[in-house]
């Protein structure tokens, strides 16, 4: 087998899992999915690849603002389909309301920008320009990829060991008995929201320059943001690693055989059949809470 | 849906005779319309009514959000249009060859999801639609790609090629037809644990109803009436193509059932019809659709969560037609059949939550037919130990058996089909449902008739949905609520839900009855009523067990009384012998209040 698609696949598994690994962050405080998570990492990409492309700003500058604009959408997202969701306590009413958030997103973006794949350059010093060493293609940006993202589990890591990161594990864990301790859920709610558009907005301008910028970026990356985080174990950040890079290399090597719409039935065939044999995901723990 | 049946039992005439005329125009009027389009767009709307039917059964009343019901429609509507044009089948085995294939493939994705939160769900179907869109073009050799499928016939019956008005004509015969399965199978038992599903999956599970076969059953009738609409969209339409299935084709069908009132009986008709009017009156805006869906959907889950089925049952409510009816109430004391009480034994019973010990060597005896308390301070362990006994819990040590079986590893609804009901701390009732209704669902596990029979609303199941509703409301007038039994449930006060609580539980006939702390949260006169009550209850022989703090209660109510106390058993035996136990009055009490001469009742 080739190592290069091997490679590959690793490395856009990287990014599902980061996507993964943003929507744990959403999902611990408020114990909801955000259904428009993958529209938020879209709307980064493409707002940086009109900034650059119209502007002409400086690559960092363009960057730096498609975060703002990621974090101040997820932000008001909150306040608009969450909060009034998790008050009135209707079950399924989130997931409409993030539906329809999503829904918005997307129709507002593609008349903005127009339905055409837009290409990012990497920012310098990185490029995409091909290096070989051994059997192995690969260029400077996808190392990028791969040493980002095993920061940011680390660092998410690290963050659940401290005060803060236990309040936030305790409201996942009950949100009642949280609140009896003194933790607000709602004020870390809305900051885990400006925290996770942040990451959004990184994960949208970091998958830009692999992927191309269009509006198909937000209902892939929420599919496969769900199927890493569902193989992962909801709420577990190194089980979305590893889902998300095996999940790319069954993704590049199906790929690499079939053609791409048998390569989405490939991929979702192993997570079914995963879920079927470890419902809670493979670093999952089945939650006993009864009354 | 409880005022709508409500009105169905009162208005009664009137009401068919509107339904029967309702029908007629929309088999009429049509054809008196000339040209084509009119026809055209009915049959439309019928394809798309069922699709919403369907839907609603799953994610209004089960609380089970569908994204892929768009994939489920193209998989029936291909399927028929391929065995028709490629393998020149009749439509009369076409259609249930799609109908099998799309509840088949349906099922066999559902099936990992139902065992996991709701919003799993939601996702796997959506990524089940993203699959199927992928193969529509992609599978070239099945589907012929983007060329789609040309020239499906339409369906014969003995040589006679339907016309597009009878095409109409069987359309809105089915519709009728799945219409009145999906009413009948909403107001029975089915319907009633459906919509307990997304809220009180505990409850649902405690009265002996399996969680993961409610879910596929009501998926697979849904996944069904998607496959019968695509069936019908292949014959209606004469060619198909991928572009008949946007990948946005299934939140459409969403926004349609939350416009029209998710989990209400006619949500879906007055989705579907008010979903096709006004886009005909806004044509010009047809390019912002996804913007007016997206903003649709969120300011009506946001502000009229009920839709427009909910706003208008609101608004009979108010102009005074919500009122009870008092007509057909007994009167008198109820004669109740005496139930087998079955023996508890509970033996050397551990259980851990991480490294947090909750209960252990916990061992418990009781008689059949006996009343006994646990009690203990807050944090003891006395909950834990109901829902070990009731199956929610597994056990990390012990053996629990009730009757002589042993039930150690069973799950929470195996334990309800064997006998044992229970009542929670915080009243667990389905607020979509009047107190009656509530009741009822506690008979769940014993009830006979088949999902079939009574979609069909064959005899037999009427029959018994008579005699159960008539026991209901005798269990109903046991606990004094049966003039409460059409209020909805969410308007009983909370002293009377706690009542609603046990008539559910009794109505169950179980050998083996839990109360979990039934006192709390009740007025003096309340409590009475409540010592009496248990009083009745255990003369109908079935044995009890009250978790409760309120040491008078249990005094004067059990024979023996078991005191826990951080997680352990601290002492057991007669009230008077326990209450006055210096270890008990201590972890009551504390040691000083004991030094100073209290009393412990």
């Amino acid at each position: 087998m080739d190592v290069s698609i091997v490679f590959n696949g690793l490395v856009a598994g990287c990014l599902y899992a980061l996507a993964g690994i943003s929507m744990n962050m959403l999902y611990r405080p408020t114990n909801t999915f955000n259904f428009a998570q993958g529209d938020l990492i879209m709307i980064a990409a493409m707002t940086c690849a009109a900034l650059l492309g119209v502007t002409k700003l400086p690559w960092y500058l363009a960057a730096v603002l498609a975060i703002v604009l990621a974090a101040a959408i997820s932000f008001v997202e909150y306040f608009v389909a969450i909060a009034p969701m998790i008050r009135r306590r209707h079950g399924v009413g989130w997931i409409i309301s993030t539906l329809s958030v999503s829904l918005i997103l997307q129709d507002i973006v593609g008349k903005a920008f127009g339905p055409d794949p837009r290409k990012v350059d990497p920012p310098p010093p990185f490029t995409t320009d091909l290096q070989t060493l051994g059997p192995l293609e690969f260029n400077s940006y996808q190392v990028l990829v791969l040493v980002f993202t095993g920061l940011m589990v680390a660092v998410t890591g690290w963050f659940y060991t401290r005060r803060t990161g236990k309040a936030v594990n305790a409201i996942a864990e009950d949100r009642e008995a949280a609140l009896l301790r003194g933790i607000d859920p709602n004020r870390l709610a809305w900051m885990s929201f400006l925290i996770g558009g942040v990451a959004a907005g990184v994960i949208g301008i970091l998958a830009a320059p692999m992927l191309y910028a269009s509006t198909g970026l937000g209902p892939l990356l929420v599919i496969k943001g769900f199927e890493v985080v569902a193989v992962g174990g909801v709420g577990s950040n190194r089980g979305a690693l590893i889902a998300g890079c095996v999940l790319g290399v069954v993704e590049a090597v199906s790929g690499a055989t079939l053609s791409p719409g048998y390569q989405n039935a490939a991929t979702f065939a192993v997570v079914l059949a995963i879920l079927l044999v470890r419902p809670a995901g493979v670093f999952g723990t089945a939650t006993a809470r009864a009354v | 849906m409880a005022a709508v049946q409500g009105a169905q039992s009162r208005g009664g005439h009137s009401l068919i005779v509107g339904s029967l005329v309702f029908v007629a125009a929309l088999g009429v009027l049509p054809m008196l319309v000339r040209g084509e389009y009119v026809l055209f767009l009915c049959t439309q709307i019928g394809i798309y009514y069922l699709i919403a039917l369907g839907l609603n059964l799953l994610s209004g009343y089960g609380g089970q959000i569908s994204l892929g019901h768009g994939a489920l429609v193209a998989i029936g509507a291909y399927a028929v249009a391929i065995s028709m044009v490629d393998y020149k089948l009749s439509f009369w085995l076409a259609a249930p060859l799609a109908l099998a294939l799309t509840a088949g493939a349906g099922a066999l994705m559902a099936l990992p999801a139902f065992r996991l939160s709701t919003w799993y769900f939601a996702l796997v179907t959506l990524g089940f639609a993203n699959v199927v869109g992928g193969l529509l073009t992609e599978w070239r050799g099945l589907t012929h790609g983007f060329a789609g499928v040309v020239g499906i016939p339409k369906p014969a019956l003995f040589g006679h090629v339907l016309t597009q008005g009878e095409l109409y004509w069987l359309m809105l015969a089915t519709c009728l037809g799945a219409f009145l399965v999906v009413r009948n199978l909403v107001a029975s038992r089915f319907g009633r644990a459906l919509l307990g599903l997304h809220e009180h999956a505990v409850l649902v599970q405690g009265v002996g109803a399996s969680l993961v076969r409610l879910k596929m059953q009501a998926f697979v009738i849904s996944a069904v009436l998607a496959g019968l609409a695509g069936a019908f969209m292949a014959v209606h339409k004469t060619v198909i193509t991928p572009d008949d299935f946007p990948t946005d084709l299934s939140t459409f069908f969403l926004l349609v059932i939350v416009l029209g009132g998710m989990g209400r009986l006619h949500g879906a008709l007055i989705g579907t019809l008010v979903f096709f009017i006004v886009p005909e009156l806004l044509a010009a805006l047809h390019d912002w659709r996804l913007l007016i869906y997206g903003t649709a959907l969120l300011l009506l889950i946001l502000f009229a969560p009920g839709g427009l089925a909910g706003g208008l049952e609101s608004l009979a409510r108010r102009l005074g037609r919500g009122g009870t009816a008092a007509a057909d109430e007994p009167s008198g004391s109820p004669e109740l059949q005496r139930i087998d009480g079955a023996a508890l034994k509970v033996q050397s019973v551990s259980k851990h939550f991480g490294g947090v010990s909750a209960l252990s060597d916990v061992t418990l005896e009781l008689a059949p037919g006996t009343v006994h308390a646990i009690v203990g301070p807050n944090g003891s362990g006395k909950t834990t130990l109901l829902n070990l006994i009731s199956g929610y819990y597994p056990l990390n040590g012990g053996s629990i058996s009730i009757g002589g079986r042993d039930v150690a590893g069973l799950s929470a609804s195996h334990i309800a089909r064997i006998g044992v009901r229970r009542t929670f701390q915080t009243p667990k009732l389905i607020a979509e449902l009047d107190v009656l209704e509530n009741v009822m669902l506690g008979a769940y596990s014993d009830e006979t008739r088949s999902l079939a029979a009574i979609g069909l609303g064959l005899p037999g199941a009427r029959r018994e949905a008579r005699e159960r509703t008539a026991e209901a409301m005798r269990y109903l007038q046991f606990v004094g609520l049966h003039k409460r039994a059409h209020d909805p449930a969410g308007e009983v006060p909370h002293g009377q839900q706690r009542l609603v609580e046990i008539a559910r539980a009794l109505v169950g006939r179980p050998s083996l009855l839990m109360l979990d702390e039934p006192a709390a949260g009740l007025s003096l006169s309340e409590l009475d009523g409540l010592a009496t009550l248990v009083n009745e209850i255990a003369k109908l022989g079935t044995t009890v067990v009250i978790v409760e703090h309120h040491l008078e209660l249990v005094a004067n109510l059990c024979r023996s009384v078991t005191v826990l106390e951080g997680g352990r058993i601290l002492a057991s035996g007669t009230p008077a012998a326990v209450f006055n136990d210096e270890k008990v009055m201590a972890a009551y009490m504390g040691k000083r209040a004991i030094a100073a001469g209290g009393e412990p009742t």
